[in-house]
């Protein structure tokens, strides 16, 4: 094991927004996904090299819910960033992120993040304008838009989130 | 407040070089705060003269702005509660910045100690509400983990204290010089600690993991994350404290074990039975950790490089486990002792086995010899001897032989089934058991025979006959030839009673013994058989030892039908009862009553009995039954009476039926046919008797017929015949209507009518005639004589006639007048009228008797009494002529 570094990273996205099946492909998984249902909480680790030193992603994937009141705030506690999931065909899904963002900064103040638009590869289906993500993204968040299916976006979010939260 | 004469010298030096305050100067200014802070000071210089005023004016002037300073501070000082007021202000900030000082905690500690005794004496609740969620758990946790270890202790002392295995480790204790607790601990510490995780409580992050060679597991980041999720979820779900969590999982022998610290936690994953001391070493390392890489664990922030040296530490941990039991190497010397000693014990034992296994054999061959033992196993099982078979009850006690073969019993489980030897000796010795012989008998075996000598009683012969009998098929003979029966003789004389008895007719012997010396008989007997006992003395026998039972039955032979029969018909003398052949003859004469009972009798008797021959006897009442049969004849002959039942019975006669009224008296006729009334009993209901006699008779008895008319009966009829008034004939044919279903018919048709024919004419014309007379006159008028006169001719005729036709004939004449005058004198002028009318026909030969007279006045006139012709119409006497019957 030549990483010497790790660094916790939740997962946090409304129901249903893809947020386990855009790791999926990408992290070294051990335990099923029925402990997101039973736990709430499933560890994966996403190994990302950086030029000077390898970061261990442990990833909190936090059961995603709609009531985001019922998001259980204690997960996060220790984490060196998260990342945010919405489902770009279901525009809730980014006020639920916004507002999960909102509480984790009320309580953990401000952390690195990434906001993953998730399913980009259903362009008919989309349902964010392209003006209200620029507009996301002036408003200086990390804004991707990502695809579980083609990988879009996914390596590089976690690329970023790794240098962020080591830096 | 004073100045020093130095002070002065230096207020008035004018300023030195650069040097701005001389330091003589401050000096002196010191000690005069000095004295002014300490008045003791003061007193000590007393010869300092006080200044004058204008001394005190510059002075004033110089230093006016400081000397009040100086007294704001002074009375700051002098005053303790301001004092400790400003103090307390600078106080904290103070002690912060002193507490770099190593000499802080030193001065303080004291203080401290002090302050916290003083407090916790005045309030301990206090102290108790701070320390009680902290210590608490870790007592309760201190105390459960104590009582865990006590009961696994206690366990495996139970477990191997009485082992084998138990004793080795005592002598290892004993041996070492440890305590035995000790020494099971080590042999039973059944376990390994395969993993060891560091883990960052903050961030769940891994800070190191160790496993144990042979251990494997999942990414040590993901599980160290994943226990911390695990963990928060437990407490998150079921709202535990904070400093709370699970110390302890379990999955089968795997354990998990989890120590929290400040900021890492230690969960070592054990394999097997982990001792709860493993607690406190975990917690002791732990600790180690936290003491020797404080900061390092507070930053961490995923960057466990610095932290490399904390591995060696969990390697420790790793290593715990089941450890080898220690070896022990023994001194030769011990080791050959032992080996000595395990010989000497061998062969002492070696030897006591053998000779054990001596007796035990010659014990055996005891056994076997012995008639009513068969072994059927005998062995060792679990260090003792075990011999099993059958024995006879009556053989030989197993016990007593093992005493005599010097064998423990302790040592032997025996079990016997019983059985019955079938071997001479062991039958003669149950024979003798069961029989108990007398001592007038032997018993012997003789060439595999028992023969029995001597005498006995027959009823010890007869249970011996029966043992005989019932011995199983293989047992030696029983013989029994050779016993004398001491009993024969008085049996002979009991047989020959018995025979006489089964000899008397009208008893039968159903069973008949000698038994112990008591005779017993019983049987049926006839009651009018003999007596039993009385024979008894003719046979010489005490009735004493005799027991009779005979059930009463009737005898069918002859003599005790005849008996039975002379004894309930009590035949009268005469009558003799007499056996012929095989029938009993009845001769003589007896009354009825009798004969009818010996009749009932003979039908009586049972199937088997003699016949009973009533042929010959003559019935004594045959001339009184011929009689009585006559007299019921005559009496059925009888019209009016039904002879429903009659009977003689008892010398007596009965007889009941209907009769009717109008019918014979049977009691008369009794006397005339010569039956005595007080034999009889009579029993007649009325009815009323539907024959033409008497139904002739009825009729005659309620219409009473005048003399001319007859009533007969012609065939099933009744006729009337002659001649009648129309009344009587109307009464008759009423009566003749009334009479029932089935009676005659009653003919009245044939009676003539009196009223009719000459009779009838007769009245006709005497009724058509009427005497006329002159108004207010009492005598007729003139002209009527030869009316009177032919009147009277025809008066005298009707009166021949009707008494030749047996009716009287009644003649009224009424007298009438007319409507003048006074009602009272026409009346009275009427009768006188119908007076001299029948004074007239007197005279003319009329009887009076026939005549009646009465008056009508004016008040039956022929025609209104309109005019004269009418009412001399109206003077009259009128007749009218009636019939009656003759009484």
């Amino acid at each position: 094991m030549t990483a010497t570094l790790q660094k916790k990273i939740c997962m946090l996205g409304g129901f249903s927004v893809g947020k386990t099946s855009l790791v999926k492909r990408y992290v070294q998984s051990v335990f099923s996904e029925t402990y997101l249902t039973t736990v709430g909480v499933k560890i994966d680790k996403k190994t990302v090299d950086l030029s000077d030193r390898i970061v261990n992603l442990i990833l909190w994937d936090l059961a995603g819910e709609d009531d985001i009141n019922s998001f259980r705030m204690t997960n996060m506690r220790g984490a060196a960033g998260y990342v945010l999931v919405a489902d770009g065909t279901r525009p809730s899904t980014l006020d639920v992120a916004l507002s999960l963002r909102q509480r984790v900064e009320a309580e953990y103040g401000p952390l690195p993040f990434v906001l993953l638009l998730n399913k980009s590869d259903l362009k008919e289906q989309w349902a964010i304008g392209d003006a209200e993500i620029a507009e996301l993204r002036q408003n200086g968040r990390w804004v991707r838009l990502s695809s579980a299916r083609t990988g879009e976006g996914v390596e590089d979010a976690f690329k970023d989130l790794a240098v962020r939260a080591t830096s | 407040m004073s100045t020093s004469p130095d002070i002065l010298e230096v207020l008035l030096r004018p300023p030195s070089g650069e040097e701005s305050i001389d330091r003589k100067t401050l000096a002196g200014l010191l000690i005069e705060i000095a004295q002014s802070l300490k008045p003791e000071l003061r007193a000590q210089q007393n010869g300092v003269r006080p200044g004058d005023l204008q001394f005190e004016q510059l002075r004033t002037l110089l230093v006016g702005r400081e000397i009040e300073t100086l007294s704001r501070l002074t009375g700051l000082v002098d005053d303790p509660e301001r004092l400790a007021a400003a103090i307390g202000r600078v106080l904290p900030t103070a002690i912060a910045q002193a507490t770099s000082d190593a000499r802080m905690g030193h001065v303080l500690a004291p203080v401290m100690e002090r302050a916290a005794e003083s407090s916790i004496r005045t309030n301990p609740g206090t102290l108790i509400n701070i320390l009680y969620p902290m210590i608490v758990p870790a007592i309760r946790k201190s105390i459960g983990e104590t009582i865990d270890e006590t009961f696994q202790r206690l366990n495996q002392t139970l477990k191997y204290s009485l082992t084998w295995r138990g004793l080795k480790w005592r002598w290892e204790a004993w041996r070492t010089g440890s305590s035995f607790a000790e020494v099971v601990l080590r042999h039973t510490l059944v376990y390994q600690v395969e993993h060891v995780f560091l883990i960052h409580r903050h961030t769940g992050l891994l800070i190191a993991h160790v496993s144990a060679e042979n251990a494997s597991s999942q990414d040590p980041q993901l599980v160290s994350s994943m226990l911390v999720a695990i963990q928060d979820f437990v407490r998150d779900s079921f709202s535990g404290a904070e400093h709370q969590g699970l110390d302890q999982l379990r999955l089968g022998e795997l354990r998990l074990w989890s120590e929290p610290g400040p900021f890492a936690a230690l969960v070592a994953v054990i394999r097997g039975d982990p001792p709860e001391g493993l607690h406190d070493t975990l917690r002791n390392t732990l600790s180690r950790i936290h003491a020797e890489r404080h900061h390092a664990l507070e930053r961490f922030d995923g960057d466990s490089s610095g932290l490399a040296d904390v591995e060696a530490r969990l390697r420790d941990l790793v290593a715990l486990g089941e450890h080898a039991p220690p070896r022990v190497s023994l001194a030769r010397t011990v080791v050959l002792g032992f080996l000595v000693l395990l010989l000497i014990l061998a062969g002492t034992w070696a030897a006591s086995w053998w000779h054990t296994q001596q007796l035990w054999q010659g014990y055996l061959e005891r056994l076997r010899a012995l008639p009513g033992i068969v072994i059927t196993e005998a062995g060792e099982r679990d260090g003792k001897f075990v011999v099993s078979g059958l024995r006879d009850p009556l053989a030989v006690d197993p016990q007593a032989v093992l005493r005599e073969a010097g064998v423990n019993p302790a040592w032997v489980i025996a079990s016997w089934v019983p059985y019955q030897a079938l071997d001479p000796q062991s039958v003669l010795r149950r024979l003798e058991a069961s029989l108990d012989p007398p001592p007038s008998v032997t018993l012997a075996i003789a060439d595999d025979r028992i023969v029995a000598r001597g005498s006995a009683p027959r009823p010890w012969l007869d249970r011996a006959y029966a043992v005989a009998q019932a011995l199983p098929a293989g047992a030696p003979g029983f013989d029994l030839a050779g016993v004398r029966n001491e009993d024969e003789a008085d049996e002979q004389q009991w047989q020959a009673y018995v025979e006489w008895l089964r000899s008397e007719p009208g008893i039968v012997i159903t069973h008949s013994e000698a038994h112990n010396g008591n005779l017993v008989v019983s049987g049926l007997r006839d009651p009018l058989a003999v007596d039993p006992l009385k024979l008894l003395g003719a046979a010489g026998i005490d009735p004493a030892r005799v027991e009779a039972h005979f059930e009463p039955y009737q005898g069918l032979d002859p003599q005790s039908v005849l008996r039975r029969l002379n004894a309930s018909l009590a035949p009268p003398p005469s009558i003799t009862l007499a056996i012929a052949g095989n029938r009993i003859l009845a001769q003589g004469s007896a009354p009825r009553a009798w004969l009818e009972r010996a009749h009932a009798d003979a039908q009586a008797l049972p199937a088997g009995a003699p016949a009973f021959d009533l042929a010959g006897v003559r019935n004594e009442d045959e001339a009184d039954e011929q009689q009585w049969q006559a007299y019921v004849e005559w009496l059925r002959s009888e019209p009016g009476i039904v002879i429903t039942k009659s009977e003689a019975r008892d010398g007596k006669f009965l007889v009941s039926g209907l009769r009717d009224p109008l019918a014979v008296d049977p009691l008369k006729l009794m006397g005339e046919v010569g039956i005595d009334p007080a034999r009889v009993e009579v029993h007649f209901e009325p009815y009323e008797g539907l024959d033409p006699q008497f139904v002739l008779k009825r009729l005659q008895a309620s219409l009473n017929p005048p003399p001319g008319v007859t009533l007969a009966v012609e065939g099933d009829r009744i006729v009337a015949q002659g001649s009648a008034s129309s009344p009587w004939i109307e009464r008759a044919r009423r009566a003749g209507n009334l009479l029932p279903a089935g009676a005659p018919v009653f003919d009245v048709s044939a009676v003539r009518n009196v009223s009719e024919g000459a009779l009838g004419k007769l009245r006709d014309a005497i009724q058509a005639r009427s005497i006329r007379f002159d108004n207010n006159v009492m005598l007729p008028a003139a002209g009527q004589d030869e009316i009177l006169d032919q009147l009277a001719v025809e008066l005298i005729e009707l009166a021949k006639l009707s008494s030749s036709l047996n009716v009287i004939s009644r003649v009224t004449l009424t007298g009438h007048s007319d409507a003048k005058g006074q009602g009272t004198s026409n009346l009275s002028l009427s009768v006188a009228r119908a007076e001299a009318v029948r004074a007239l026909l007197n005279k003319r030969g009329v009887d009076p008797d026939q005549l009646a007279v009465r008056g009508a006045g004016p008040l039956e006139p022929l025609e209104a009494d309109t005019s004269e012709a009418a009412r001399s119409v109206n003077r009259r006497v009128s007749f009218s002529v009636g019939f009656e019957e003759q009484p």
